[in-house]
């Protein structure tokens, strides 16, 4: 159980008497681009290292997973580009909708994880 | 919904507007109040009081912002005159009072400024509208009705013929984001192995959806928003309102979040004699989530670019996958 402020009263501690409708809707939205962040970092990488596997079987790809984030999501643009590529060529790799399906609704679990549960 | 550059204040705008207004509304005019609404996603749109010999004008004065949605979108002058176009065919628009040429550097027109809820959320939700919302769907296949039967001729300046020059404005738009999108590009491969062909071609509004209609408690009051006017397939302007964004939360109604799809097909049927099936609509529904997933990603690159630097527009770019998942339920759903 929180303490006070509860969830409405923080919420109006946070858009204290904001009248103006542009700027009290741009906080909103602000709020929400900090809370993807939060997710982000709190959630991110094993969902990176989830995805760029499931490329990896979708496409065919043996070689072991690197363990640098930084090089991981480099693996992860590379491996999407070459997804996309065959997809427009006409040559989609069978599992590729299952796949996509998945890969977005981990994107999702980051951008926007309310949405997500309207699928349920 | 954002402006780029500082916002202009009114007192800037208002000298050069109430010279342009002169030529439309005589000498003996004066500014009473002029401010920035919210809202608009690439356009500015102030309300404007002004004080005229016969009496106080609410007016509109919708103005260019920092940047386009997309490739087609019309000139502001362009969309003045297919308004113009649209109240002569009856369609219940706000009134084009005048093209106002460029204003402080951007440009503008005025029209009448019209009263009703706009906000797709509060217009499916809020229980004051439940009797708008009843006939709403009617209302929606009339005016969509009256806008398709509106001679081509009169607005020559739209482009656009088909599913395969949308599909291909689309691709375009797809390899202008730079980084690889799979969902779409499966969601595309999928459109065009199926892409209808080119039939019937109509004037479109090319955005009507709740969200874009002034909805008062009695129904439909206005039609707006005409910047994505082109030509094409009139199914692809009657699924529009179906693509789940545009339904603000009330999922289980397919049109719009206000409705079923059924008796407001049968309506436009019935007024337009077309004979356009759900079948198409289920077509048109999947390039309407393809069209707004990467109107989403080309809008979050006008603020990646620093061509406009904007939150909501940052933002945008990660709620692209609420569109691309909806996308791929529709495509595993068709297959």
């Amino acid at each position: 159980m929180q303490d006070r402020p509860d969830a409405a009263e923080l919420a109006q501690a946070v858009l204290p008497g904001i009248d103006d409708p542009r700027l009290r809707f741009r906080t909103l939205v602000a709020a929400n681009g900090l809370g993807i962040l939060e997710r982000e970092i709190a959630l991110g990488a094993p969902l990176v290292r989830r995805e760029v596997g499931s490329l990896a079987r979708l496409l065919g790809h043996a070689d072991p997973l690197p363990d640098d984030p930084g090089e991981l999501r480099r693996r992860a643009v590379d491996l999407n580009r070459e997804l996309a590529q065959r997809i427009r060529a006409g040559d989609t790799p069978e599992g590729a909708l299952a796949h996509l399906v998945a890969t977005v609704a981990d994107k999702l679990r980051i951008a926007s994880p309310r949405y997500l549960e309207r699928y349920r | 919904m954002s402006v780029g550059a500082p916002p202009l204040s009114a007192s800037t705008l208002s000298v050069e507007l109430r010279e342009r207004l002169v030529p439309i509304f005589g000498a003996d005019i004066a500014i009473e109040q002029l401010a920035l609404l919210a809202g608009g996603a690439s356009k500015e749109a102030w309300a404007l009081d002004l004080r005229t010999p016969q009496g106080t004008r609410q007016l509109l004065v919708r103005r260019a912002g920092g940047g386009v949605i997309h490739q087609g979108t019309l000139t502001l002058e362009d969309e003045h005159r297919l308004l113009e176009v649209a109240a002569a065919a009856g369609v219940r628009v706000p009134m084009p009072c005048g093209y106002l040429g460029e204003i402080v550097g951007r440009p503008a027109f005025v029209s009448e400024r019209v009263s009703g809820e706009t906000i797709g959320r509060r217009i499916v939700q809020r229980p004051e509208l439940a009797d708008a919302r009843a006939v709403l769907p009617a209302q929606m296949a009339e005016e969509l009705a009256k806008i398709h039967a509106i001679p081509a001729e009169r607005v020559p300046f739209l482009g656009g013929v088909g599913a395969h020059d949308v599909l291909g404005r689309l691709t375009n738009e797809v390899d202008h984001l730079e980084d690889a999108h799979p969902a779409i590009e499966l969601g595309l491969a999928w459109a065009r192995g199926r892409a209808p062909e080119r039939n019937e071609t109509v004037v479109l509004h090319g955005d009507l959806r709740v969200g874009n209609l002034a909805v008062t408690a009695t129904g439909l009051g206005h039609v707006l928003d005409w910047e994505f006017g082109h030509r094409g397939d009139p199914a692809e302007d009657v699924a529009w309102p179906l693509v789940r964004a545009w339904r603000f939360g009330v999922d289980q109604l397919r049109l719009g979040g206000i409705g079923d799809v059924e008796p407001y097909l049968e309506r436009y049927n019935a007024l337009t004699g077309r004979h356009i099936t759900l079948a198409s609509l289920d077509y048109w529904e999947i390039v309407g989530n393809l069209k707004w997933a990467i109107g989403a990603l080309t809008q979050s690159r006008r603020h990646l670019s620093g061509q406009q630097r904007s939150v909501e527009l940052a933002v945008l770019g990660r709620l692209a996958a609420e569109m691309e998942f909806e996308l791929l339920h529709l495509l595993e759903r068709a297959a």
